[in-house]
């Protein structure tokens, strides 16, 4: 019974990892240092005399503060480098635990006192933590946890974690504020790594620093990240049965073969690490992916009512290092327009498009929108005020239908909003519930400017929109624009294409190793573009 | 803290920080090269000195000294040792997992290489384990560096006093460690190696055997990783479980170094080392933050690292 409520327990901490790992797909490798916090902490709090209560909350607080500052120092680093710092912390938190007498009273580990009485002089109660108490309580937060996943899954927070696991420099660009909803993941990932430990702590009686190895920190990784390709919230509780079983089967093994546990531990978690990172890819491809809608979207009054706004780039320059790739550049684009953008490779369309959705900062100049600066605006809350790009390689979201990807990119307009509307603008309604790698390469392109528009933004920036399009795409693209410009949406249009240029855009700007070299109508323009001997 | 103690100090500090630099520079040209930042590096360190020794002297090795052939044997087997278990990580947890030369970095599996490499470290550390399940041992120096001279002790000026082993250690380090250093930016090969670092594709097209350089890259690492352990390890107990925090801390150098620059490496190393020798030394840390502050130093370094680019991102 001791061990099922300890397992238990642990899987609130799988629970709240996946979070992080399988939804997110941020790879966090030190829960079990927070698992420690809340070990160590309901240790040390009930020693100095705090009523359980209150210990538990506290303890759980001092998890969840703690991943508050992992994700100061995480949130903004590629993957490679969270998994690198969060296998740090892990190393960092067993070695303390073991260096610090103060911390952990070294390898031996704290004992809490016995037995753990609950007492409430509010409700006159007071009963003793049995391990019957224990797998009871254990068993309610598990599944507490499972239901608040599994609804939180279904809605819209779902979709946003999709856009963040899949396409995190597109989640940006679609509303999603990719740092804040990493941040609030790993800290209830922490506080629920931090009630495991202190749940934990309480039915063992004792808290050890043996006991919260990065071996730990490794398994709780594994049993997340199982599913990792396709998170559904079965995946990690199935993950923890598995790993759970690890430490029985070790035992048998090493008593039969006469070796140490720890040893035959190590091995068979690190042969089902190798299985699931192996598998995931595979496995996540043969699952279906969800087609349900989530909560219908109650406000299609104004589907897709835009608020006109004009774009100006006022002398934005780009240094790195040495190299200048922007030089003073001006532009302007205003509501109901084409600015078609075209130039050279490396003549600096691409990090002015970057400038101007806000992923890279100028070195000099500004950027305004509705005669406010956003030049320090970041990318999601440059989208909520009305400007978004699209990506030159269709930047897919697989695991989500059509329908579902420009929902989430109308939650930039408000929870209730719909997008419906910016599939029937491209003519994509049929295919709303299809599977995206269904489409074709052309309809994977015109899917990312219907995600663009439902955003609500009132500027679009289109980074070669027609490639890849067959003639007959390209014509339907055609029509989309306008249909985007009658609704007084501006457009930017970067394009290779001159034919698409000229026969759409109302003016247009050559750019040349970072200057604007040429201003003007498509037709002034498109003949010095073609003579500067570009190739498609 | 006085003259002879602090220049004992910094002696020592560089020598334990030159073995970091052979693991920060491996570690930094597999970084540059592919991309992947090679968890089980540190694990490879201490791994090949416990395979040579299982290899060689059974399960229960004693700090005994060791004739001619057994220590050559000893040395040829742990770099050997430590080249082969490199190139089988490559080939069995990172290869699979990272996109062919040629093709768009789509296919980044960022989970799958660095599961692939925590599950190849820990897999040394469990397998060794089953064989030496101590939490020290002592471990012979096939190089005998404390035998030098007759009282394996060396006076310094200013009335320091450091072991024949330490300078052996910083003097093997640092020749090793500048030598492959230059090796990489002025040879043949590591021109070459460049090359691919900077574009495999590219590097593909003009003719270059990008596949056998860049197991080439992974066996040399493994080699200086092997070295490494080999200059460490008998000069302390260890575990077969000491290689993660060694490998964090020669990680810790190459990140001050500013990941991905040799040069950067080699004098992350160092300092990482004088770090730890000043805080073992200083009366206000002590030696429970010799291994704390490194680590602490992989975090915050990492942390920061965005900020030293001059190209703010805002995302």
């Amino acid at each position: 019974m001791t061990e099922l409520a300890s397992d238990l327990y642990m899987l609130v901490a799988v629970l709240g990892l996946a979070l992080c790992v399988a939804y997110c797909g941020q790879p966090v490798l030190c829960q079990g240092a927070f698992v420690s916090a809340g070990a160590f902490g309901v240790a040390h709090l009930l020693g100095v005399g705090l009523p359980l209560a209150a210990a538990v909350l506290l303890a759980v607080a001092i998890a969840a503060v703690l991943g508050g500052i992992v994700a100061v120092l995480t949130i903004h680093l590629p993957r490679a480098h969270v998994a690198l710092s969060t296998w740090a912390i892990a190393w960092l938190a067993y070695t303390a635990l073991q260096s610090f007498h103060w911390l952990s009273n070294g390898a031996d580990g704290l004992s809490l006192p016995v037995p753990i009485r609950l007492h409430s002089g509010i409700l006159h109660l007071s009963f003793t933590l049995t391990e019957g108490v224990h797998l009871g309580v254990a068993a309610v937060l598990c599944a507490g946890v499972i239901v608040a996943l599994a609804r939180w899954e279904r809605g819209v927070a779902g979709l946003q974690a999709a856009a963040l696991r899949e396409g995190p420099a597109l989640a940006g660009t679609l509303g999603v504020p990719v740092r804040a909803r990493r941040a609030v993941a790993l800290i209830c990932a922490a506080a629920l790594g931090g009630l495991a430990g202190a749940g934990i702590a309480l039915l063992a009686s004792a808290a050890a620093p043996a006991d919260v190895s990065p071996l730990l920190s490794l398994q709780l990784f594994v049993a997340a990240l199982i599913g990792g390709a396709a998170p559904r919230v079965w995946a990690p509780v199935a993950g923890w049965a598995v790993v759970a079983a690890i430490p029985h089967l070790a035992g048998s093994i090493a008593a039969a073969a006469e070796v140490p546990a720890v040893g035959v531990d190590g091995v068979l978690t690190a042969a089902l690490l190798g299985l699931v990172v192996v598998l995931r890819g595979p496995v996540g491809r043969l699952l279906p992916i969800v087609r349900g809608r989530p909560r219908a979207a109650s406000d299609t009054s104004d589907a897709g009512a835009v608020v006109p706004g004009t774009l100006v780039a006022r002398g934005v320059s780009v240094r790195l290092g040495d190299a200048t790739i922007l030089d003073g550049v001006d532009l302007e684009v205003r509501p109901g327009e084409i600015h078609a953008l075209v130039g050279a490779n490396g003549s600096g369309k691409t990090t002015l498009l970057r400038v101007l959705s806000g992923t890279l900062r100028p070195t000099a100049g500004q950027i305004e929108f509705r005669d406010a600066d956003i030049t320090r605006t970041a990318t999601a809350r440059r989208v909520r005020a009305g400007v978004t790009r699209t990506f030159q390689r269709p930047a897919e979201l697989p695991s989500l239908t059509p329908y579902r990807q420009v929902r989430l990119a109308a939650l930039a307009r408000g929870r209730d909003a719909d997008g419906g509307w910016a599939l029937e603008l491209t003519d994509l309604d049929g295919h709303a519930d299809d599977d995206p790698r269904s489409l074709t390469g052309g309809e994977q392109q015109l899917l990312q400017v219907a995600r663009a528009a439902a955003t609500g933004a009132a500027v679009l920036l289109l980074d070669e929109p027609a490639a890849g399009m067959s003639a007959d795409e390209r014509q339907r693209l055609r029509v989309v624009l306008r249909r985007l410009t009658e609704r007084g949406v501006g457009l930017l249009l970067v394009e290779h294409d001159s034919s698409l240029v000229a026969d759409v855009a109302d003016r247009a700007s050559l750019l040349d190793g970072g200057r604007v070299v040429a201003h003007g109508t498509p037709h002034e323009v498109v003949p010095a573009l073609t003579g500067s001997g570009t190739s498609a | 803290m006085t003259g002879a103690v602090a220049i004992q100090t910094v002696v020592s500090g560089l020598s334990t920080g030159s073995a970091y630099v052979l693991i920060a520079i491996g570690f930094t040209l597999l970084q540059r090269l592919t991309g992947v930042i090679a968890f089980a590096h540190g694990d490879l360190a201490i791994g090949s000195v416990f395979v040579g020794v299982i290899l060689l002297l059974g399960s229960a090795p004693t700090a005994a000294t060791l004739g001619l052939a057994s220590s050559a044997g000893l040395a040829i087997v742990v770099l050997a040792a430590g080249a082969l278990a490199s190139v089988l990580v490559y080939l069995l947890a990172v290869r699979p997992f990272v996109p062919r030369v040629g093709r768009a970095a789509r296919g980044w599996d960022v989970a799958g290489w660095v599961g692939g490499g925590l599950a190849a470290g820990l897999l040394v550390r469990a397998l060794l384990g089953l064989a030496f399940d101590q939490d020290a041992y002592a471990v012979p120096d096939p190089l005998h560096l404390s035998q030098l001279n007759r009282s394996g002790l060396v006076h310094l000026p200013g009335g320091a006093v450091v072991t024949t082993r330490t300078l052996g250690v910083l003097g093997i380090g640092l020749v090793v460690g500048l030598l492959a250093e230059r090796l990489l930016v002025a040879s043949r090969v590591g021109v070459r190696m460049r090359a691919v670092s900077d574009d495999a594709t590219a590097a593909a097209l003009l003719g270059l055997p990008v596949r056998r350089l860049t197991l080439l890259a992974f066996a040399v690492a493994g080699a200086l990783a092997g070295l490494a352990g080999l200059l460490i390890a008998p000069g302390q107990s260890i575990s077969v479980d000491s290689g993660v925090v060694l490998g964090l801390k020669a990680i810790a150098g190459a990140t001050l170094g500013g990941l991905g620059s040799i040069r950067g490496a080699l004098a992350g190393g160092l300092v990482i080392g004088l770090i730890e020798a000043f805080a073992v030394q200083a009366s206000f840390l002590g030696p429970r933050y010799a291994d704390v502050l490194p680590l602490a130093i992989v975090v915050l370094a990492l942390a920061l690292a965005p900020l030293r680019s001059r190209a703010v991102v805002l995302e």
